[in-house]
């Protein structure tokens, strides 16, 4: 099988697992508990925080690491937490986990801006900027790598812009789809930074909101007041490893990775029949996420007959694959019969150059052969 | 003091002669339906008693009922001896979380009891009323009726709620049919309807892949277990449609498209219900919901039918009508997502809405009709549900 849909869901690293086994094994203790196996669990998890941190290039003085269960509970604590009444604004491109929060905020009579795209999915930083200006804007969030087109908004350099406006804003921003993918050392004007283990080979149910210390957070769950007060209930130890071990696998190499992925992305680019499909993933994208439409065909027939030549690939987003259209792809402006071809290559560096040519022989020849069924 | 349900029959009573049929079988459906669960079932006249099941199990036995066509109300009641004492017991400890007014109603079968039965009903509302001052007796229009019931064999039933179940006639008794079932939310409405007055069913979908996905399909089980529920389990088979379809396409006008599968799911559905011994179709069709239903469209895939009736107990029903039944099923839920299902990836701009018979017969003669259906009916998959 060929498995081109890592941007839904990745392959747990079987070496992660292994390693960290003893946290379901001997060393199964609440890292709470005051005995030594409590403590050593603890000290487990602070090793993990400081891994997190690392990787994105933040001191341990000025920020910390809050686990939660998934991407959508860190964009979730990020937008309720900060700021209960204000101005709120974000861009169209977004996941859900943030558009559905901010649309709760309006809901809760907040005053809430999106932001319109470019043509490859990167948020309008003109318009973006002008919504600073002209408002008394107290929160933003701008994803780091857009899930559906792959595009990279450059968040340092657009949190330096908006924090230069005003500068009692809080930014956040969405990196579920860069963390262990793109090389970048986060800005010191980043306030919230939302991650995902399972986008890196490490497990569903774990992920983390990266928050700058002296950042006023109100927590979504309460308790026993673990993980700072910010986020109670018992850690899920085991789970926060293994995204600390995957996560250790990637940074190790992320360039090379990147180079490596790049050539496969491009590879696929450059053969698939441009009479059959449109790139949509644009420039200065991530190498790690392709959109292409396969004009006048259904992304999801397109899909399913992939599926039967084993190769694995996305229509869409998988979280919203109930919903007939893209809405991401569709505020890039996109007409009809381009938004009813979408579908989402997303590569790992376990992918090949092989893979990549299997693939492209198979979405060219089964493009071809639908197309001449839908004439 | 015993507890038991009441299960009462409708239709039944009307039934002469060969009433006992239609009884064994409604009997037999509750056994069938309640074989993982502990109990006893007892036959009384024109009724059944469930007995000596644990409390526990009490509401899933409720909700199973609940989906046995045949069965018109349920009442649980308390069973104590044909004693005034013991029926006041009972009952004063049923109103015991009552509000508001009620009424006492006896029937006496057992003539030998000490009091009449004006006599019984007005000696315990004075009771029950000692007992809670706070309620009110309404002969005419009662919140609640304590309900005694004293019966020849020295056993009184005394109970106050009756909840209404499906109605209709026992599954089995009107024979055996094909559904034809798309996803959508007319077909599984159309299958219940089909199981309540009396029909097994067994289903038949249609699936093209990859012109409709795996979710598509599963879909169309999680639907079909639904309607397994009032069937007492059910037979899923599914059709590759998928050449068919192609062949079509390639092969005759856009505008008939729809009229033509049509008849190619008539035709397949009448050669699988032969097999499997289903003696009629049952489909989803409501006159002039849409293009393929208009009575032009219907009388085209009707034509190719020779054998059997094509069933459509929503024909006259409104779509908000079948919505409500949908939801009441716990059907809609799931037929609202949105896969693409079988008829939508083909959807001509323009279909035939009065299609012509003689220009559809003029347009299948461009296809390799026998050979096609026959390659649909080589590979038929069955999925027990």
């Amino acid at each position: 099988m060929i498995y081109f849909d890592n941007a839904a869901t990745t392959k747990p690293s079987a070496t992660a697992l292994s390693k960290a086994a003893e946290f379901n094994n001997e060393n199964f203790f609440n890292p709470s508990a005051l005995y030594r196996g409590g403590l050593y669990c603890n000290n487990s998890l602070k090793t993990a925080r400081s891994s997190v941190l690392r990787n994105l290039g933040l001191s341990e003085t000025k920020y910390e690491v809050v686990f939660t269960s998934c991407g959508s509970e860190s964009d979730n604590n990020a937008i309720f937490g900060a700021v209960k009444r204000g101005v709120f604004v974000t861009d169209k491109g977004e996941h859900s986990a943030v558009i559905k929060c901010f649309i709760e905020q309006k809901n809760r009579n907040n005053t809430v801006f999106f932001c319109g795209l470019n043509k490859d999915g990167s948020v309008n930083e003109k318009e973006l900027l002008s919504l600073i200006t002209d408002n008394r804007v107290d929160f933003v969030s701008i994803m780091h790598v857009n899930n559906e087109t792959g595009a990279i908004n450059d968040i340092n350099a657009l949190a330096n812009k908006i924090k230069s406006l005003n500068p009692n804003i809080v930014f956040h921003s969405d990196g579920v789809q860069a963390y262990g993918k793109i090389p970048v050392s986060l800005s010191d004007d980043i306030d919230l930074y939302s991650v995902s283990s399972h986008k890196i080979n490490g497990l569903k149910g774990t992920g983390a909101l990266i928050k700058k210390k002296k950042l006023n957070l109100s927590p979504l769950v309460f308790g026993g007041g673990q993980e700072n007060g910010q986020r109670s209930g018992t850690e899920n130890v085991f789970g926060i490893k293994v995204f600390e071990y995957a996560g250790k696998e990637h940074y190790s190499a992320i360039k090379e990775n990147y180079v490596k992925v790049s050539e496969i992305k491009k590879y696929v680019t450059e053969n698939l029949d441009e009479n059959l499909f449109s790139v949509i993933s644009g420039e200065n994208c991530s190498p790690y996420i392709l959109s292409v439409s396969a004009v006048g065909v259904r992304g999801e027939v397109l899909m399913h007959m992939l599926e039967n030549r084993n190769v694995i690939v996305g229509n869409g987003s998988a979280c919203s694959a109930k919903n007939r259209y893209s809405r991401v792809i569709e505020a890039c402006g996109y007409p009809k019969d381009v938004l009813d071809g979408v579908i989402r290559v997303s590569f790992s560096v376990e992918n090949t150059l092989d893979e990549a040519k299997e693939f492209v022989k198979a979405a060219n020849e089964s493009a071809a052969s639908l197309k001449r069924m839908m004439k | 003091m015993e507890k038991a349900i009441i299960v009462r029959y409708c239709e039944i009573h009307l039934k002469g002669k060969n009433r006992g049929f239609f009884e064994k079988l409604l009997q037999k459906n509750i056994q069938n339906s309640l074989s993982d669960i502990k109990h006893d079932l007892r036959v009384m006249h024109s009724r059944y008693l469930i007995e000596n099941y644990s409390d526990e199990d009490y509401k899933e036995i409720i909700e199973k009922l609940g989906k046995i066509a045949g069965i018109h109300t349920v009442s649980t009641s308390f069973v104590v001896k044909n004693d005034y004492n013991e029926i006041m017991k009972a009952a004063i400890s049923l109103c015991a979380d009552k509000k508001g007014t009620f009424k006492v109603e006896t029937n006496r079968a057992d003539k030998t009891f000490e009091m009449d039965s004006m006599a019984v009903s007005r000696t315990l509302g004075g009771d029950i009323l000692a007992e809670y001052p706070s309620l009110k007796v309404d002969v005419k229009n009662p919140q609640f009726t304590v309900n005694v019931d004293i019966r020849e064999d020295g056993n009184t039933f005394v109970y106050t709620d009756i909840i209404h179940c499906l109605s209709g006639m026992p599954v089995g008794a009107a024979g055996k049919g094909l559904l034809l079932i798309s996803g959508g939310i007319d077909s599984p409405v159309a299958g219940y309807l089909t199981c309540k007055r009396g029909m097994k069913i067994d289903c038949l979908h249609f699936h093209s892949f990859p012109y409709t996905g795996e979710a598509a399909k599963q879909k169309v089980i999680d639907l079909t277990k639904r309607i397994g529920d009032f069937n007492g389990g059910i037979n899923l088979y599914v059709v590759s449609f998928t050449h068919i379809q192609e062949a079509i396409h390639k092969n005759c006008p856009e505008e008939f498209m729809i009229t033509l599968m049509r008849r190619f799911m008539m035709r397949i559905a009448e050669r699988l219900s032969v097999r499997l011994g289903d003696q009629a179709i049952i489909t989803g069709e409501s006159l002039g919901q849409v293009a393929s239903q208009t009575i032009e469209s219907i009388t085209s895939s009707n034509s190719v039918v020779e054998k059997l009736p094509v069933l459509r107990p929503l024909v006259m029903f409104d779509k908000l009508d079948i919505i409500e039944i949908a939801k009441k099923i716990d059907t809609y839920d799931t037929s609202i997502l949105p896969y693409e299902d079988c008829c939508t990836v083909f959807l001509p701009r323009f279909p035939a809405i009065k299609p012509d018979l003689r220009k559809v017969i003029a347009a299948e003669n461009r296809l390799d009709v026998e050979g096609l259906i026959s390659e649909a009916m080589k590979d038929i998959e069955c999925i027990e549900l």
